[in-house]
């Protein structure tokens, strides 16, 4: 009996290390929740061009071709980091149409940025107030989004990308 | 350059604590000399941090950690408090404590030599666990890949004053127990018969107990008044991570004075000083492995997690391990009776240990449920709130009586005095809540509250004779810190029960009319533009029988660098009620406001103050 009593907290420790090990490695992160967007219909947009106030684009120009969609911001350090990448995965699929969104921003040092750093958009639409990336479920920059032909969003990454996450996630998709 | 030397000076402290390790494991080194290397390598890692602090002072962007958590037009404060206001920084004052705790314990007198090189040990042993993880997952001395002249700013919810002084202390309070588990794994391993260990694992469990009240309630108090997030206490998953080694501390420093002569529960206190550090690296892990969700929120990663689920597993299964194999016997059976002194103890122990575990399964419930059933749920106040309080009354009943009772006896002085002032005051609190606005939990706390508040005045009056010297501090301080309790319970039960909580929505210059002739109006909104945010506030004045009392603000900042809001709740502080004010939205010219009454709150604080104070003497006590 006395033996028993000195090992529970042997054993409650294993069940809780058990537990948690398990919940880790099922890498649940409550941080991080499923996007509740993924293999849905994009949502409706109308977004004006950084460079022509006359030129717009609406969520069914996208149909019929793959999209990525990348929100960035001028302020955004983790944007920079990424940003070259961009121009790797256009060149590796120069048919993809990549929509860059310029997110809570303004608009010089948006074009400077993109003077700075280069230009891999296809089109470069601005977000000034956030309304766009408020539907997108947008909460830190930068994030990608990949469309499919249907409009379907069938990728989603939070954070900057990396080369890793292109060779396997994203150009196993297109 | 100082991200050089900060990791040069990591990496030295920790091969000075291996090398620490290694004389006692093959005794080559004198005792002085072993004293020398222990304590460099403690100054080592403090030159460490001080070269973190010394980054961020300077704005050096070239330190990925500063790059990440600071901004060149912080005030100088918020630079040196953003060191530890991000998840690296902070691990490594976590470190610098452990090393603390061990320095300051090198020069603990009273100690055999034998017995202080081993504690040391095993302290350089749970050191070197925690700056491995330091090294390899958590560096705050990366280099930054991207050149950068600016940074991305520090969480403008953390510029705050209490930021600089909330999280040391905590540490300081966490952390503390290390020393106290090292100890207890000695007294393990040398099995020495004599007691001599008791009085100095009280003082430092002590010390780390009164670390850890004020940590907590700092955080509270910073949630209150600055957070504004309308209360003290949420039942966050890290607030009851705190909470769990502090009532576990609470258990240790309480059965450790029951440890007098030869009545000792070796195997208890030792059980309890490996379960206050298991805790506090439990908690840890939680926060930092982020698999709970809650306001502390760190930068996650599943590695940092693994990493110290593995330390929490390594160190808490060795000390029940070693604990198995080498417990302490009880050398004497315990003078158990219906009601004294003893008895009172282990029932106080028993239920705060149930405490405990109640908050511990309510915390990680959530994780279990969602790997048995994939669904996810969060626990929070009401299960906590119908769990844990009930549990803690009988032991607050107990407390009021407790430190009168006899050691040796069932024989309590002067019964008739404390039952007649028990009846007295329940039928004064019982027809007073009547009267006014009975509520069964409200009616209890308050009982509870006065109860334990007068019957330690009673002890203190009936058994010590009142002389002003520190010697009269000394014998009635469990009297003083019981009064404190006192007043906390009473600051909880009104603060919580007896809340009031209006609604308006009102124009500029409209007033409001609160109760007992309190009148607020509604003067202006101003906006201002500060170095690094943009101020809305809303001005109110405050006026009582038509006369001008005070002027508060609440509003919200905008903050430029990390482009988010937080919101500054408006407070006029009274020793009898704060009024809060929470500034809404705007709908055409009128606003949406929140005003709550919230009544003694000041008890909660005063409560603590005084139990700090109780714990600063009974670590001062011989």
């Amino acid at each position: 009996m006395k033996k028993i009593i000195m090992i529970t907290p042997l054993i409650a420790l294993i069940t809780i290390c058990s537990f948690v090990l398990i919940y880790i490695l099922s890498e649940r992160n409550p941080q991080k929740p499923p996007s509740s967007l993924i293999n849905k219909n994009i949502p409706s947009f109308n977004i004006y061009n950084l460079y022509d106030e006359n030129k717009t684009i609406k969520n069914s120009d996208l149909k019929n071709k793959y999209t990525l969609i990348n929100f960035f911001a001028s302020w955004c350090a983790p944007c920079k980091v990424e940003h070259h990448l961009f121009f790797k995965i256009k060149e590796d699929n120069p048919d993809l149409f990549i929509l860059g969104i310029n997110y809570k921003d303004n608009e010089i040092d948006a074009k400077d940025y993109l003077i700075n750093e280069g230009n891999p958009y296809s089109f470069v639409g601005i977000d000034a107030n956030g309304k766009i990336g408020l539907d997108f479920g947008v909460f830190g920059l930068p994030e990608t989004f990949l469309i499919n032909n249907k409009g379907e969003i069938i990728f989603k990454h939070i954070g900057p990308i990396t080369e890793q996450i292109i060779y396997e996630q994203i150009n196993p998709l297109l | 350059m100082s991200s050089l030397l900060g990791f040069i000076f990591l990496v030295l402290s920790v091969l000075l604590s291996f090398i620490t390790i290694a004389s006692e494991i093959y005794r080559k080194l004198e005792f002085k000399n072993f004293l020398i290397i222990s304590r460099a390598s403690t100054i080592s890692i403090l030159f460490s941090f001080l070269c973190l602090v010394y980054a961020f002072i300077i704005s050096d962007f070239s330190n990925y950690n500063v790059f990440q958590n600071s901004h060149s037009d912080k005030p100088l404060i918020y630079k040196i408090a953003g060191a530890w206001g991000n998840h690296e920084g902070s691990i490594l004052l976590w470190i610098c404590t452990i090393s603390l705790y061990g320095f300051f314990f090198s020069f603990q007198l009273n100690v055999e030599e034998n017995f202080k090189r081993l504690t040391l040990a095993i302290q350089h042993t749970l050191y070197i666990f925690f700056s491995i993880f330091v090294i390899l997952t958590s560096n705050p001395f990366l280099i930054n890949s991207i050149n950068v002249n600016q940074g991305l700013g520090l969480n403008p919810i953390l510029q705050d004053p209490a930021l600089a002084i909330h999280p040391p202390l905590l540490y300081f309070g966490y952390v503390g127990y290390s020393l106290v588990f090292s100890f207890a794994i000695a007294v393990l391993l040398k099995k020495n018969t004599n007691n001599h260990w008791v009085p100095i694992i009280k003082k430092w469990s002590l010390i780390s107990w009164t670390f850890l009240t004020s940590g907590i309630a700092l955080g509270s108090y910073w949630a209150y008044y600055e957070l504004g997030w309308g209360g003290w206490w949420f039942w966050d998953p890290v607030e009851n991570i705190s909470l769990m080694p502090w009532i576990a501390g609470l258990a240790l420093v309480h059965s450790l004075f029951m440890a007098r002569g030869e009545r000792i529960l070796k195997k208890w206190i030792i059980f309890l000083s490996i379960l206050c550090f298991s805790l506090s690296i439990f908690g840890t892990f939680l926060v930092r492995s982020g698999i709970l969700t809650s306001v502390h929120s760190f930068a996650t990663d599943a590695s940092r997690g693994l990493f110290i689920l593995l330390i929490f597993f390594l160190i808490t299964g060795f000390g029940f391990l070693v604990f198995l194999i080498r417990a302490p016997e009880n050398e004497r059976p315990l003078d158990l009776m219906f009601i004294n002194k003893t008895s009172a103890l282990i029932i106080n122990n028993v239920l705060m240990m149930i405490a405990t575990i109640t908050i511990l399964l309510g915390t990680i419930y959530p994780i279990f449920i969602e790997i048995l059933t994939n669904k996810r749920i969060s626990v929070g106040g009401p299960y906590f709130n119908s769990t844990v309080i009930p549990i803690l009354l009988p032991g607050f009943l107990l407390m009021s009586i407790a430190p009168i009772l006899s050691w040796q006896s069932n024989k309590i002085k002067k019964t008739k005095l404390y039952v007649f002032s028990f009846l007295l005051l329940s039928i004064i609190i019982l027809a007073q809540s009547y009267f006014t606005n009975f509520n069964t939990w409200g009616f209890l706390g308050i009982l509870l509250g006065t109860w334990i508040i007068v019957a330690s005045i009673i002890a203190i009056i009936t058994s010590h004779k009142l002389v002003l010297s520190f010697k009269y501090l000394k014998n009635i301080n469990a009297f003083i810190a019981h009064i404190g309790v006192g007043i906390l319970i009473l600051g909880i039960t009104f603060s919580s029960i007896f809340k009031i909580e209006n609604n308006f929505f009102i124009e500029e210059g409209e007033e409001m009319k609160l109760i007992d002739n309190t009148i607020i109006k509604f003067e202006e909104i101003k906006i201002t533009n500060e170095s690094n945010f943009q101020s809305l506030r809303a001005l109110f004045l405050i006026k009582k029988n038509n006369k001008k009392t005070a002027n508060i603000q609440a509003g919200k900042n905008y903050y430029f660098v990390s482009k988010t809001i937080t919101t500054e709740a408006g407070i006029y502080h009274d020793w009898l009620k704060d009024i809060y004010i929470v500034l809404g939205n705007q709908e055409d010219n009128k606003w949406f406001l929140k005003i709550y009454i919230n009544p003694l709150v000041s008890f909660i604080w005063i409560g603590i103050v005084i139990m700090i104070f109780a714990g600063i003497i009974g670590v001062i006590k011989k």
